[in-house]
């Protein structure tokens, strides 16, 4: 080791300050963020101008596992099983045939372009074959562009979903190249044991998580993100330990916890995009670093014509035959197929058979970072184009939350809830502290009139008017039972409004 | 704000078969489940039940202004039914209730929810605003009303 620890950690920073920098550039310019996070990589790696050298497969490999895990994790986590319900079933399909789809045809490409043979075609065809939720999200959110209809929560799930099958069918591959009889058939069993393990656990492995989150009574609050993240290795650990799906039991947990009540719900969702973040950055970096660009150039023509293939026909392939009924149009469909776009799991997985000897390795990967820089520069770039064209295209929501809302907290059990003032209550015309409000209530706002005001204790109510009460069960019932005792004579009305 | 904003025409009944609480509720919702404005209904009721439970809704005067927040609503919605023959609806005055406006709000949207609610209330406070309500005989009665109130308020 020629460079001290400071100097690491130095370069480490740069890197991430940059790549954070760009990232806004992609707002700018429409340029996915994660192309910009690999240029970053290339122009700090050996043949650019930061001249840092990088070429270490297992250690790639092994950060891309990892990056992997917390980046579907946190996919699953963000993804809301009403939307997704609907689709469900669909959404599987593109991402197990659909999945298959494209690795074959791509296979099927690669021994006729390249003069490969079958097995080690399918296996460049294994490794692109999973799209990316982040590269397709960030597309979707820096265009400031929203999709009709189902679309948009098939996409999110597909991209979610179908890394597990991706790394499945890489691992399984290789596994069959290694092997003395190379019968694609041992891929079957397998398939069901791999993924019928990683459902189980991806259904089991949840609920554990949830009762330890709720149940632990941590000191700090700061602890419960590091507590996560060792429940969602422990996940994929146990998890591939009984040779299930690490990836689709990760997602699943994820989902599962997604769309569940638990203590720091709120803090552990940014905390968990925050890491996937991180993660994402430092995949992309490492492949920037690891691309030599000067190796590219032989293979600049082949891989120009596997992706646009892959984008003009495996991927429309895949949609139109995993999807093979009417439920979406045409026009959903070629959106769904341009909306193909790969991203870190191709990346991750390249890395497999370079550790693994395989014989096209080094040709994989620089393929593969082909494969994925044109899919996000030419898809990504224009899919407003595309969605508009075919007329699927929706006004993004505005997205208006308020500061009004309360994360669930261990210790108390407090919650902000609206009280109505009944019309012909009793605490009409007095004072706040006029009414014995209990201890643990806290009047936050009164709706006067077209606004709010935040009360102190001589505000003055008046029926109608909305309270924003922030109390704790008990004090809360004892609130209400207050305000809704109703005044012994007949309502004096508000007569003073003059009518016409 | 104005009421007529989030409350469809399509979300308007003047002949509200329920009888109670639950039924009304139920009632409602499916108004907003059928013209899309919700997703799940058996979910949204229960949020809704769940509210009542913290303290009725129905605040005297015939008045009933069901609402919660969940998942399953899509954009702020509301529906608006009159019942001629009164619900039981356990309001805070004890009497039935004949006027009621059912809120659903996304999550997330705790601001709009609450200037919705006391929009509906502010409005509702006015007896004779209430009476034209109670004469309302179409949905086209009552979407003149609540326009001409907004007028005038505005």
């Amino acid at each position: 080791m020629h460079f001290s620890i400071e100097y690491l950690i130095l370069t480490v920073a740069i890197l991430l300050l940059v790549s954070v920098l760009t990232s806004k550039a992609s707002g700018k310019f429409g340029i996915p963020a994660l192309l910009l996070f690999l240029a970053v990589g290339m122009a700090a790696g050996w043949e650019g101008l930061g001249g840092i050298r990088f070429h270490d497969p297992l250690a790639a490999k092994s950060i891309g596992i990892l990056a992997l895990i917390f980046i579907i994790f946190s996919g699953g986590l963000d993804t809301r099983w009403e939307n997704v319900k609907p689709i469900v079933l669909r959404g599987i399909s593109l991402a197990t045939v659909g999945v298959l789809v494209t690795a074959i045809l791509i296979g099927w490409f690669a021994t006729v372009t390249l003069h490969w043979s079958w097995l080690e075609g399918l296996l460049l065809g294994a490794i692109v074959s999973s799209t990316d939720a982040a590269a397709v999200f960030s597309v979707l959110r820096s265009r400031r562009i929203g999709l009709k209809g189902h679309l948009r929560p098939l996409l999110e799930f597909e991209s979610g979903s179908n890394d597990p099958m991706a790394v499945f069918l890489t691992v399984g591959l290789i596994s069959i190249m290694g092997a003395d009889d190379k019968n694609l058939l041992h891929l079957i069993p397998s398939f069901i044991l791999d993924m019928g393990l990683g459902a189980l656990l991806g259904y089991l492995m949840p609920k554990l998580m949830l009762y330890v989150i709720n149940r632990i009574k941590l000191e700090y609050e700061g602890l419960y993100p590091v507590l996560t993240i060792a429940l969602v290795l422990l996940t994929y650990a146990v998890t591939v330990t009984v040779h299930g799906n690490g990836f689709l039991a990760v997602y699943m947990a994820g989902m599962v916890l997604g769309n569940s009540r638990f203590l720091h719900k709120k803090t552990l969702k940014r905390f968990h995009e925050g890491l996937a973040w991180l993660m994402q950055i430092a995949m992309f970096l490492s492949l920037g670093l690891m691309v030599e660009p000067k190796q590219l150039i032989p293979y600049l023509g082949v891989g120009l014509l596997i992706s646009l293939f892959l984008i003009l026909i495996a991927r429309p392939a895949s949609v139109w035959l995993s999807l093979p009924t009417r439920f979406f149009s045409n026009r959903e469909k070629g959106m769904i197929a341009w909306m193909g776009l790969r991203g870190a799991a191709p990346i991750i997985l390249a890395t497999f058979p370079m550790l693994a000897g395989i014989n096209q390795a080094n040709v994989m990967f620089q393929l593969v970072f082909f494969i994925v820089v044109t899919s996000v520069l030419i898809q990504g770039t224009t899919f407003p184009l595309v969605a508009r064209w075919l007329g699927v295209d929706a006004p993004m929501k505005a997205n208006n939350a308020y500061p009004l809302e309360l994360d669930e907290v261990e210790g108390i059990d407090a919650d902000i809830v609206d009280v109505l003032v009944p019309y012909n209550a009793e605490v009409v015309g007095k004072r706040i502290f006029e009414i014995g409000i209990p201890k643990d209530c806290l009047v936050v706002l009164i709706s006067k009139g077209e606004g709010f005001v935040i009360p102190n204790g001589t505000t003055v109510l008046d029926g109608g008017e909305v309270l924003l009460v922030l109390a704790n069960k008990t004090d809360l019932a004892q609130l209400q039972r207050i305000i809704a005792r109703q005044k012994k004579s007949e309502p004096q009305e508000e007569e003073a409004r003059q009518r016409e | 704000m104005r009421i007529m904003d989030f409350l469809s025409e399509k979300n308007i009944t003047v002949e509200l078969k329920a009888k109670n609480k639950k039924e009304v509720i139920e009632e409602l919702t499916d108004l907003l489940v059928k013209n899309g404005n919700v997703a799940d209904k058996k979910k949204m009721v229960q949020i809704l039940m769940e509210r009542e439970e913290l303290g009725s809704t129905g605040i005297g005067q015939g008045i009933a202004i069901p609402h919660g927040k969940s998942e399953t609503v899509k954009e702020l919605a509301a529906a608006f039914g009159l019942s001629k023959s009164g619900v039981t609806f356990e309001a805070l005055d004890g009497e039935p209730v004949y006027i009621f406006f059912l809120l659903a709000a996304p999550e997330g949207t705790a601001g709009t929810h609450l200037k919705a609610l006391a929009r509906i209330s502010g409005l509702l406070k006015d007896k004779y605003f209430r009476k034209k309500l109670l004469a309302a005989q179409s949905v086209a009665d009552v979407v003149e009303v609540i326009q001409e109130e907004e007028k005038a308020a505005h």
